[in-house]
C-alpha cells in the first residue's frame, strides 16, 4: 500500500502501562516500522483518547490506525473511524498483559536481549498489526444488478407462510408448487393440533384461509403444477427455469426458500406391524384422510369403536428411521380425539416408547389424558394379529406392570417423516463415496462419458442447481437426508448461500414450528438480498466486504479451490479456471488455504500479510536466554473468543506463544507453516473448531480440510528431519476457555522436549 | 405372567371421578407418590399402580385391591404430585366406591353416594320418630321437668329401634366382610401356612395401630388431620363407653332390680365422661373441618362422602349438646325438638354406617389385620 499513513496508539490503561516498558516498545516500533505517529495514551477508548486519534486523522492524514490495547472483540464500534480509515488491533491486553506468565529465564539485562519477555511480546503484537496495516487495501466490491424477487419452492404450509411473510416485508415472491393445488399435507388434514394458548384443544383446519391470503396477495405470483427445471447463477442473480404445465418460464431471482416438505415413511416396510397384511391397520397419514371423510372400518365399513395407536412405528429404530419425527405423538393425540368424537364409549389406546410432546404442547397431552376414553401406556409391541374384522394388539413392558392384549377395530401406525431431499442426499453420498474411494475407476468413467447416476441426481434433486459441485446440497446424509446444516447455530442455512431451508425438509416438525421456520427463512432470504446488493457477505461473516481475488496468470487449473469450497461458490470453465461467484461466497478463505500456487487473496487478508506477521515475531537465537517461540494460528470464531475469555478470567499461559487469528482454519495455507519453521519458530499450534460428522466449524469443512493439509505438512517436515509433532491441530469450542492454558502449555512443554527448531538462526 | 386382556370400563372411570377421583386421568406414572408414601410396601407399591388401573378402567383389579385400605389419606402424595393427579383423592374415591358396593342392599349404597338422596336418608328417621312422638304425646311438648323419656320412652321406642338397627348393621357388615375377604383372596393375597391367625393380627392391630394412631402419625405432613382424627376417635370411644354403661345399667339393672336412671346427675362420673366425650368430638370436628376447608383445591378436593360424615357427626354432636344444655336451662319448647333431631341424626350415623365413610372403622381394621397376616407392610414398618 503506497499511501498508507500509519498511526500507532498504545493504550496504557487496564494494567498495560504498569506491566510493560512502554518507552522500549515505542522505540522498537519506531525503529522497525517507522509509523507516521506513535503515541501512548492512558485510556484510548475514552473521550480524550478518541479525540486525539480523530485529530491525527484530520490533521496528519492518518489512514491506518493501529490500536494497541484490548481485544478486537471489544470496543470495535468505538474504534471505527469511517470507511476510509483502516483499523488494526494489537491485542496486548488479553493476549499479553492479562495472560502473561513469568517465564523461567535469566534477567534480560544479563543477556543480549534488549527487553523483558512481556515487553518483547507487546513489541511483537504491535509490529504484527502494523505489518498487516501496511498491506491492507480497502475492499471495493463489484455489485451486480440484483433481482429482489424471492423464490419459494413448495406450496405447503411452510411455503405459504414464507411467501406471505416475504410479501408482507415488501418483497416480490414467486411460489412454485408441483401439485395442481396449494396446501400440501396441511390441506389433507381433518383438524390441526393447537396453535394458540392454552394449547389444549384440537383446532379446525384453517389452511383454506392461508391459501386464499396467498392467492389474493398482489406481490405473490403462484405457479402450480410447476417444476423447477434448472437454477443457475448466484444470490441476487439467480436464473431459474420453471416448467409450468407445458410452458417454460425464466425467472430472475434474488434468494430461494426451500420448503419442499416431507413424505411419509414407506409403510410397506412395516409388515411386522401388520401393515399391508391386515386391512384395518393403516398409517397416521391414511387415518387423517379417513377422518376427513368420516371414519369407517376399512375391512367392512362398520362403525369404529376402538383404535390402537402404535407410536414410533418404524422410527427411532436403526432398521427404519433412526430419528424421532417429533410430531407423531401430537398427531396420535389429535387422532385419538377424532376417535372420541365418534361415540361416548369409543376407546383410543396409545402405545408409546416415550411420550414426546415438547414445550407448551405438554398442555395438549394433558388435556387428551383427561379424556376418560383415551388410554395411554408405554409399551413394546409384541404382535399385531387379525381377528375377523378386528385386530388384536399384544404388548409388553407396560406401565401396568403386565403384558396386555387389546382387541380393537383399527390400528394406526404413527409413521414418521422423510424429507423430500432424502433420495438426492443418498445418491449424492453414494457418488461421493465412490469418488473418494475409487479414483481410477472414476477416471475411466470420465473417459467413457458421464456417470448416469449424476444425470439421475440432476433429475431427482429438488432445486436442480447448476453448480460446479453438483445439483444438490452436499453431505445431507449427516442429517438423515434433511436439508439442515448446523443445528442451533445456523438454522435455515444450507451449504448453498442464498438458499434457505424451512419446515419439514429441514427438520421434522409440526405446524407451529413450521410457521416460525417460514418466517426465519424469509428473513434470511431478505438478509441475503440486502447483503448481495451491498456487496457484503451474508453469513456468518455478515457485512464483510472483502472477497477472494484471483491472480489468474499464475493459476494452474488444479481445481483444488473449486472442489474444496464448502459452499460451492466457485464454478469453473472447461479448462478448470475458477469462475468466482462473489455473492455465493462466505469469505472463509478456504480457497486461499487450498491454493498451492498462492494466487488467491483478500484485500484485507492474504498469504503475504500473514507471512509478514509471522516474520514480525522476534525469535531469540538462544532459547536459554529468551525462550522458545511458538506460533498459534487460531480460529476467529471460537478459539479466539475462548482465549479472550480465559484471559478475562485470569488464566495464564506460556509467554513464548504468539497468536495470529485466522478467519477459519480452512484458510491456513501451508506456506505459513513453512514460513514459521524456516524462521526458527519452534512449533505451530492450530486452534480451531471440531471437525467430522458432528462438526462445529462455522464454515463446515474448514477445520477438517486444515487437518488434512497438516497431514501433508508433517510428511514434509519429516523429510526435513524436523519432528512432525512441531505442528499440531487441536479442536476447541468457545466454552473451552478453562482448558486453553493447559492445551497451550502442554504443547509448549512437548516441543521443549524436542529442543529448539534446528533451523533456528539460519 | 398371564397376559391381561383389557376391556376398559369407561363408565367405571366416570363413576370413580364422580366419587372423588376427578383428577385420576392426570397421572403420568412418575411414581413420586409411591416413593414418598411411608406406608406403601416395597412390592407393588401403591398408589402408583392404582392410578394406572383407574386410568385404564380396570374395575376388577381395583375393587379387589387391599392397598386402598392401607392408605391413611394423609395427602402427602397429592401434595407432591407434579401433575396435580391427587393420588390420595383417587384412593379415597376407591374407598368410597367400596362403601357403595361392598354392603347390600345396593340401593342404600346409591342413596349414600350423592346429596340428591339426602331427603330420603333424613326422611326415614324423621318420619319414624315423628310417628312415635305422635303416639306418645300427640306431637305436643309435655309439661313438667324435662325428661326426654316422656316423648321417646327408651324401653319402647329408642332401644328397640336402635337394637334392630344394630343387628341390621352387624349382619350387613358380616356379609360385607365376607366379600372383602373373598376379594383379597381373589387378587392373590392368601396368608402363608406359618402366618399368625387373623384374630391375633386383629388384636395386634387394635393395640399397636388403632389405639395409638401410629400409622397416622407417620404421615407427618398432615399433623392437624392426625390430631383431629385422634380427638374424634377418643370422643367416640368415650361416648360408646357411656352408652354401653347406660344400656347395661338400665337393662341389667332390670334383672337385679336396681336400675340406672337417666338423665344422670351432672356429678355422676359417667356423665363427666359423656361430657368429656362430647367436647373431644367437637374439638376433633373443628380441627378436621378446618383442615378440609383450608386444603388447596388444586392438591386435594373433599368428596361428598367426606362432607356427609363430617356433617352428620357435627349434627349429632351439636344436637346432643344442645339437648343437654336446653334441658338444663329448662327450655322445653326447644329441648324436645332438638332431642328429636338428635335421634334422627344418630339414626343417620348408625343405620347407614356400612355405606358411609365411617364404615372404614370396620373395613380398614379388617384389611389392616389381613395385611398383617399376609405380611404386607410399608417400607417404614
Amino acid at each position: 500500500m503506497a499511501d498508507r499513513k500509519i498511526g500507532v496508539y498504545i493504550c496504557t490503561g487496564c494494567d498495560i502501562g504498569n506491566k510493560v516498558d512502554i518507552e522500549k516498545v515505542k522505540e522498537y516500533i519506531d525503529d522497525e516500522c517507522s509509523p507516521a505517529i506513535i503515541k501512548e495514551l492512558p485510556f484510548l477508548c475514552g473521550q480524550a483518547g478518541l479525540e486525539e486519534i480523530k485529530k491525527d486523522i484530520e490533521n496528519e492524514g492518518i489512514n491506518g490506525v493501529c490500536i494497541a490495547g484490548c481485544s478486537p472483540r471489544v470496543n470495535w464500534d468505538v474504534f471505527d473511524f469511517g470507511p476510509e480509515v483502516v483499523v488494526e488491533r494489537a491485542n496486548i491486553r488479553e493476549l499479553a498483559v492479562w495472560s502473561y506468565k513469568e517465564p523461567d529465564l535469566p534477567p534480560y539485562e544479563e543477556t543480549e536481549l534488549e527487553a523483558d519477555p512481556l515487553t518483547m511480546m507487546v513489541q511483537d503484537y504491535i509490529k504484527m498489526a502494523v505489518a498487516k496495516l501496511e498491506k491492507i487495501e480497502v475492499p471495493e466490491p463489484e455489485i451486480p444488478e440484483i433481482a429482489k424477487t424471492i423464490l419459494v419452492v413448495g406450496g405447503g404450509f411452510t411455503g405459504l407462510n414464507a411467501s406471505l411473510d416475504a410479501a408482507k416485508a415488501g418483497y416480490d415472491v414467486v411460489l412454485v408448487e408441483k401439485e395442481a393445488e396449494l396446501g400440501g399435507f396441511a390441506a389433507k388434514m381433518y383438524k390441526r393440533t393447537p396453535s394458540t394458548y392454552p394449547f389444549t384443544a384440537t383446532e379446525e383446519n384453517d389452511i383454506a384461509q392461508l391459501i386464499s391470503a396467498v392467492q389474493d396477495n398482489d406481490k405473490i405470483k403462484v405457479l402450480t403444477s410447476a417444476q423447477i427445471e434448472k437454477i443457475s447463477g448466484a444470490p441476487g442473480t439467480y436464473e431459474v427455469k420453471v416448467k409450468v404445465g407445458e410452458e417454460e418460464q425464466n425467472l430472475k431471482i434474488g434468494a430461494i426458500i426451500l420448503a419442499t416438505g416431507w413424505k411419509p415413511y414407506d409403510a410397506s416396510k412395516l409388515s411386522d406391524l401388520g401393515y399391508g397384511k391386515i386391512k384395518n391397520v393403516v398409517t397416521n397419514v391414511e387415518f387423517e384422510a379417513l377422518a376427513k371423510e368420516g371414519i369407517k372400518r376399512p375391512s367392512d365399513g362398520a362403525a369404529v369403536k376402538s383404535v390402537a395407536f402404535i407410536q414410533c412405528a418404524g422410527q427411532r429404530d436403526p432398521e427404519h428411521l433412526p430419528y424421532c419425527s417429533s410430531i407423531c405423538c401430537l398427531v396420535s393425540l389429535k387422532q385419538a380425539n377424532y376417535v372420541r368424537e365418534l361415540s361416548e364409549d369409543a376407546k383410543a389406546y396409545i402405545f408409546y416408547k416415550d411420550m414426546r410432546t415438547t414445550g407448551i404442547f405438554e398442555n395438549y397431552y394433558k388435556s387428551a389424558q383427561d379424556d376418560p376414553g383415551i388410554f395411554l401406556t408405554k409399551a413394546e409391541i409384541e404382535e399385531i394379529v387379525e381377528d375377523g374384522d378386528q385386530v388384536i394388539v399384544r404388548v409388553k413392558d407396560t406401565l401396568l406392570g403386565e403384558d396386555l392384549e387389546v382387541k380393537v377395530d383399527m390400528v394406526v401406525l404413527a409413521t414418521g417423516m422423510v424429507p423430500t431431499t432424502l433420495e438426492e442426499a443418498k445418491l449424492e453420498f453414494e457418488l461421493k463415496q465412490q469418488a473418494s474411494g475409487e479414483e481410477e475407476e472414476k477416471k475411466e468413467e470420465e473417459e467413457g462419458g458421464e456417470d448416469p447416476r449424476l444425470a439421475k441426481l440432476r433429475e431427482i434433486s429438488c432445486l436442480k442447481l447448476d453448480y460446479r459441485q453438483g445439483p444438490t446440497f452436499p453431505d445431507l446424509m449427516l442429517f438423515d437426508g434433511f436439508a439442515d446444516s448446523n443445528y442451533i447455530c445456523f438454522p435455515y442455512e444450507t451449504r448453498r448461500t442464498g438458499i434457505y431451508a424451512a419446515g419439514c425438509v429441514r427438520q421434522p416438525m409440526g405446524l407451529v414450528a413450521a410457521k416460525e421456520d417460514a418466517t426465519g427463512a424469509a428473513l434470511k432470504a431478505i438478509q441475503c438480498i440486502e447483503s448481495a446488493n451491498r456487496g457484503v457477505a451474508v453469513h456468518p461473516r455478515s457485512g464483510d466486504m472483502s472477497y477472494p481475488k484471483f491472480n489468474f496468470t499464475r493459476c494452474t487449473q488444479c481445481k483444488r479451490c473449486t472442489e474444496e469450497c464448502p459452499f460451492g461458490a466457485l464454478d469453473d470453465d472447461e479448462k478448470g479456471t475458477p469462475k468466482p461467484n462473489p455473492t455465493r461466497c462466505r469469505r472463509c478463505g478456504t480457497c486461499m488455504g487450498a491454493c498451492p500456487e498462492r494466487v488467491i487473496s483478500f484485500d484485507n487478508y492474504s498469504i503475504t500479510m500473514i507471512n509478514d506477521m509471522i516474520t514480525s515475531i522476534q525469535v531469540p537465537e538462544d532459547e536459554e536466554e529468551g525462550g522458545y517461540r511458538f506460533l498459534v494460528l487460531c480460529c476467529e470464531n471460537d478459539a479466539y473468543p475462548a482465549l479472550d475469555m480465559a484471559a478475562l478470567r485470569g488464566k495464564k499461559w506460556s509467554a513464548y506463544v504468539r497468536f495470529v487469528p485466522v478467519r477459519c482454519l480452512g484458510s491456513v495455507n501451508t506456506q505459513w507453516i513453512a514460513e514459521a519453521m524456516s524462521k526458527g519458530i519452534d512449533g505451530v499450534l492450530l486452534l480451531g473448531c471440531k471437525y467430522g460428522d458432528d462438526y462445529q466449524c462455522h464454515f463446515m469443512k474448514g477445520s477438517e480440510l486444515c487437518n488434512r493439509r497438516m497431514d501433508n505438512i508433517s510428511e514434509t517436515l519429516a523429510k526435513l528431519q524436523v519432528e512432525a509433532e512441531r505442528v499440531k491441530q487441536v479442536e476447541v469450542a468457545i466454552d473451552d476457555y478453562d482448558k486453553i492454558p493447559e492445551i497451550i502449555d502442554q504443547f509448549v512443554e512437548e516441543i521443549e522436549g524436542f529442543g529448539p527448531n534446528p533451523f533456528k538462526g539460519f | 405372567m398371564a397376559r391381561l386382556k383389557i376391556e376398559p370400563d369407561i363408565q367405571f372411570i366416570k363413576e370413580l371421578q364422580e366419587a372423588g377421583g376427578e383428577s385420576l386421568k392426570k397421572c403420568y406414572q412418575c411414581a413420586t407418590c409411591s416413593v414418598i408414601c411411608p406406608l406403601s410396601p416395597e412390592e407393588n407399591p401403591f398408589p402408583r399402580k392404582e392410578m394406572i388401573w383407574a386410568q385404564w378402567g380396570l374395575k376388577d383389579k381395583l375393587v379387589n385391591d387391599i392397598d386402598i385400605w392401607l392408605c391413611h389419606n394423609c395427602g402427602e402424595c397429592s401434595d407432591l404430585c407434579p401433575r396435580g393427579a391427587s393420588p390420595g383423592d383417587v384412593l379415597a374415591a376407591l374407598r368410597n366406591m367400596a362403601y357403595r358396593s361392598l354392603a347390600k342392599p345396593a340401593i342404600l349404597g346409591k342413596w349414600l353416594s350423592s346429596a340428591r338422596y339426602l331427603p330420603i336418608l333424613f326422611g326415614i328417621p324423621a318420619l319414624l320418630y315423628l310417628i312415635i312422638w305422635g303416639f306418645t304425646t300427640g306431637l305436643t311438648i309435655p309439661a313438667g321437668t324435662i325428661e326426654f323419656g316422656k316423648v321417646f320412652p327408651g324401653d319402647y321406642t329408642i332401644d328397640p329401634v336402635f337394637g334392630l338397627v344394630a343387628i341390621f348393621v352387624l349382619f350387613t357388615f358380616a356379609s360385607a366382610i365376607g366379600n372383602l375377604f373373598n376379594s383379597f383372596k381373589s387378587s392373590g393375597y392368601v396368608p402363608k401356612e406359618d402366618a399368625p391367625s387373623f384374630w391375633k393380627c386383629l388384636i395386634d392391630i387394635v393395640k399397636e395401630e388403632i389405639i395409638t394412631h401410629s400409622k397416622f402419625q407417620k404421615c407427618s405432613s398432615n399433623a392437624e388431620r392426625y390430631q383431629g382424627h385422634l380427638l374424634l376417635f377418643y370422643g367416640f370411644v368415650a361416648l360408646l363407653i357411656v352408652t354401653s354403661i347406660v344400656a347395661v345399667g338400665h337393662w341389667g339393672g332390670k334383672l337385679i332390680g336396681h336400675q340406672l336412671h337417666t338423665p344422670l346427675s351432672l356429678l355422676n362420673p359417667i356423665k363427666w365422661l359423656a361430657n368429656i366425650g362430647a367436647i373431644l368430638l367437637i374439638a376433633g370436628l373443628v380441627l378436621i373441618t378446618r383442615m378440609r376447608l383450608n386444603t388447596d383445591p388444586a392438591k386435594s378436593v373433599s368428596s361428598y362422602y367426606d362432607w356427609y360424615l363430617l356433617g352428620v357427626i357435627w349434627a349429632v354432636g351439636l344436637t346432643g349438646i344442645g339437648s343437654e344444655v336446653l334441658r338444663l336451662a329448662n327450655v322445653p319448647g326447644l329441648a324436645y325438638p332438638v332431642y328429636y333431631l338428635h335421634l334422627v341424626f344418630v339414626f343417620m350415623l348408625i343405620a347407614y354406617l356400612p355405606w358411609t365413610k365411617l364404615a372404614h372403622l370396620v373395613y380398614r381394621t379388617v384389611a389392616l389385620a389381613y395385611a398383617r397376616q399376609i405380611g404386607r407392610k410399608g417400607l417404614d414398618e
